[in-house]
């Protein structure tokens, strides 16, 4: 950024170079880079080394003047400029020059911080909720609100940001910051919608609605391992109203003596189901075109309605989601 | 059978690297954009605003090369060709030459532009010369002009070997952008002509194909620095009509050439979020296909010339350093 850093440098400090540090950090957020990329920037475009500090979250990243990563360096120097990276928080970023930030330098502090808060809020702050009794205690409708905010504050969740709880199949309930997909480790989960702290309750409720649409993901119980409660629409409906101990439909029975038929029937319904067209379907099996239209007209005969049509493939991707409600632990 | 080819679909631009992508919003602002060839006086202009001229002394680099400007012949009827000369002050001659042809799409530039920041300290560690040639540039000097005096330049200056100091069994043709281009056209005319034998061309990001619609050319249309209505100007300055027609010189536009066997060892480098990308890998596999070495490198997320606007970015550092591992083994080969 020699270039740029220079372009900047001749530039009117209370004008243009004021709008292109701003724009420079705007662009890095937006292409969601890294903690390494934001230091850099500042350090690049103030011509020194810079450092972010956060003691709290175990984070040391400093840059120097040419862009290196290099963590050593003199202890802070109280004379360098600085500014928090979080209002109450003991994280900082410094930018090693002494005496005070000139208008682009403190422009400079100023934009990196925020870039730097988003990243961390991101990526290292919110996740680790890990105490199951207190997620179990934010997830609970039952527990009086200022219980459940106390138990986010020990957890180190933020009042007003977003977050989501994750339902996975036999473990404990999971919160997960509400913009990054949240690790499931590979189980079958469903995740419920972003949401602020206070209504972790119904965000739960959602998540394991939406658990109860996952499938296995096998040639016996095909579908998705993960739903989004955002994506249920109107199955969220069916799936309160459905569960093991609802007699089955007569399309779910065509269903399950089609499956013992044949090993092919259910992940061949799933992806004709699923997918936007035959061929994509034929693809997504990796079955000739011509192949996969004989199997259906097979299926097609043991179930005893057409789904190529649109009303026999609502009527398919309906009896597919009813057996996974048959088969999931009831709402 | 239709009678209009439709272009075959692409999918949506490669996203760039994040701090180049940052680099990008800011510099967009700045550059001059190349729109018709009526606005090639004003680019060149804000070219020149924009680049403190580039002084003997810093090619110098704190006394590491001796610096010379000569005249010498170019094409035949033609002008001399100014060569700037930066012999190693203190290395054994003979040693290795880089002979350098400048960027700036066919219509910018000189031989001095860029030279401190990079050439000149990877030969300076290297114990070689440079050559850099100021070639005539179009619209007023169309193909062949431009071609024709980079290639009477090496001519001379492999003719001038012992002369300069400089090894002629090593001499590496380089150059970015056009002057890629430019490069690769020279290396194609030394063999078809039994010109100097090349030990290596050099050739980042290169400007080789007039044709100007490859899926990267459509993909990165409005979004590179460097982007389809640019390359336009840059190909229609040097080929005027002829350009994207069926009788354009391979000399010009290396991607026509048909034999790409016998050339020397290429190094290609072209960032995947560029205008060039497809042309610039399919020159690489086409040297192989021909049996040739090549060695290309695909920087993701990268523009056109993101090292240059964006040195700072890890990215950009690595791909020059591939640069310079490239040169360090073939001069020690």
């Amino acid at each position: 950024m020699r270039e740029l850093a220079g372009r900047l440098a001749a530039l009117d400090p209370d004008a243009g170079a004021a709008v292109q540090v701003i724009a420079y950090f705007d662009g890095l957020s937006q292409a969601r880079a890294g903690l390494e990329a934001i230091v850099r920037g500042a350090a690049v475009l103030a011509g020194c080394p810079a450092r972010l500090v956060d003691p709290r979250r175990r984070v040391r990243v400093r840059v120097t003047a040419t862009g290196h990563r290099d963590d050593a360096g003199p202890p802070p120097d109280p004379a360098w400029p600085r500014t928090a990276v979080e209002p109450d928080g003991d994280a900082a970023l410094w930018l090693e020059r002494p005496g005070p930030a000139g208008t682009v330098e403190a422009i400079v502090l100023e934009r990196a911080a925020t870039a730097a808060r988003d990243v961390l809020d991101r990526t290292r702050g919110r996740a680790p909720a890990h105490d199951p009794a207190l997620v179990e205690l934010l997830c609970d409708a039952s527990a009086p609100e200022d219980a459940r905010l106390q138990a986010a504050h020990r957890l180190g969740l933020p009042a007003a940001g977003a977050v989501r709880a994750v339902a996975v199949e036999g473990g404990h309930p999971m919160i997960a910051a509400g913009s990054a997909p949240p690790a499931t480790g590979g189980r079958r989960a469903g995740v419920g919608p972003a949401v602020a702290v206070r209504d972790l309750p119904s965000s739960w409720r959602a998540a394991r609605t939406a658990l109860r649409l996952t499938a296995s993901g096998t040639d016996q119980d095909p579908g998705p391992r993960v739903v989004h409660a955002d994506e249920m629409g109107g199955l969220a409906v069916l799936a309160e109203s459905v569960g093991p101990g609802t007699p089955p439909s007569p399309d779910v029975a065509a269903l399950e003596r089609a499956a013992s038929a044949a090993p092919w029937i259910l992940v061949t319904l799933d992806a004709v189901a699923t997918a936007t067209s035959l061929r994509a379907a034929a693809a997504a099996l990796t079955l000739h075109h011509s192949t996969l239209q004989e199997r259906l007209a097979h299926a097609e005969r043991l179930l005893g309605w057409n789904v190529r049509s649109p009303h026999g493939k609502l009527r398919l991707q309906l009896a597919l989601v009813l057996r996974r409600l048959h088969r999931a632990p009831g709402p | 059978m239709t009678t209009a080819q439709e272009p075959a679909p692409v999918g949506p631009p490669p996203p760039f690297d994040p701090e180049l992508s940052a680099a990008l919003g800011v510099i967009r602002e700045q550059i001059a954009r190349l729109s018709t060839l009526e606005s090639i006086p004003e680019v060149r202009q804000a070219r020149i605003d924009a680049t403190p001229p580039v002084t003997d002394d810093d090619l110098r680099l704190d006394g590491a090369f001796e610096v010379e400007e000569r005249a010498v012949p170019g094409p035949p009827g033609a002008p001399d060709v100014p060569l700037l000369i930066c012999r190693p002050v203190g290395a054994e001659a003979p040693y290795p030459a880089i002979y350098n042809i400048h960027g700036g799409g066919m219509i910018l530039g000189d031989h001095r532009t860029g030279l401190p920041e990079t050439l000149l300290p990877w030969a300076k560690e290297l114990g070689a010369a440079v050559v850099s040639v100021d070639y005539r540039l179009a619209p007023e000097h169309p193909h062949p002009a431009p071609v024709e005096d980079c290639y009477a330049g090496l001519v001379w200056t492999h003719e001038h070997a012992a002369e300069l100091g400089v090894d002629p069994e090593r001499i590496i043709v380089a150059g970015a952008s056009a002057g890629g281009g430019l490069a690769a056209g020279v290396a194609l005319m030394a063999r078809d002509r039994g010109g100097p034998p090349l030990l290596a061309q050099m050739l980042l990001c290169p400007m080789l194909d007039d044709r100007n619609d490859s899926p990267s050319v459509r993909q990165m249309e409005g979004l590179d620095v460097w982007d389809r209505t640019a390359n336009h100007v840059g190909w229609t300055a040097l080929l005027g009509d002829a350009r994207g027609g069926p009788d354009v010189s391979p000399y010009a536009a290396p991607a026509r050439v048909t034999d790409l066997s016998g050339l020397p060892p290429a190094f290609i480098d072209v960032g995947s979020a560029e205008t060039f990308r497809d042309e610039d890998v399919a020159y690489a596999v086409r040297i192989w296909q021909a049996g040739g070495r090549a060695e290309l490198h695909v920087w993701p997320g990268g523009f056109h010339g993101f090292d240059g606007f964006a040195p700072h970015a890890p990215i950009s550092r690595e791909a020059r350093e591939a640069r310079l591992r490239w040169l360090r083994r073939i001069l020690n080969s």
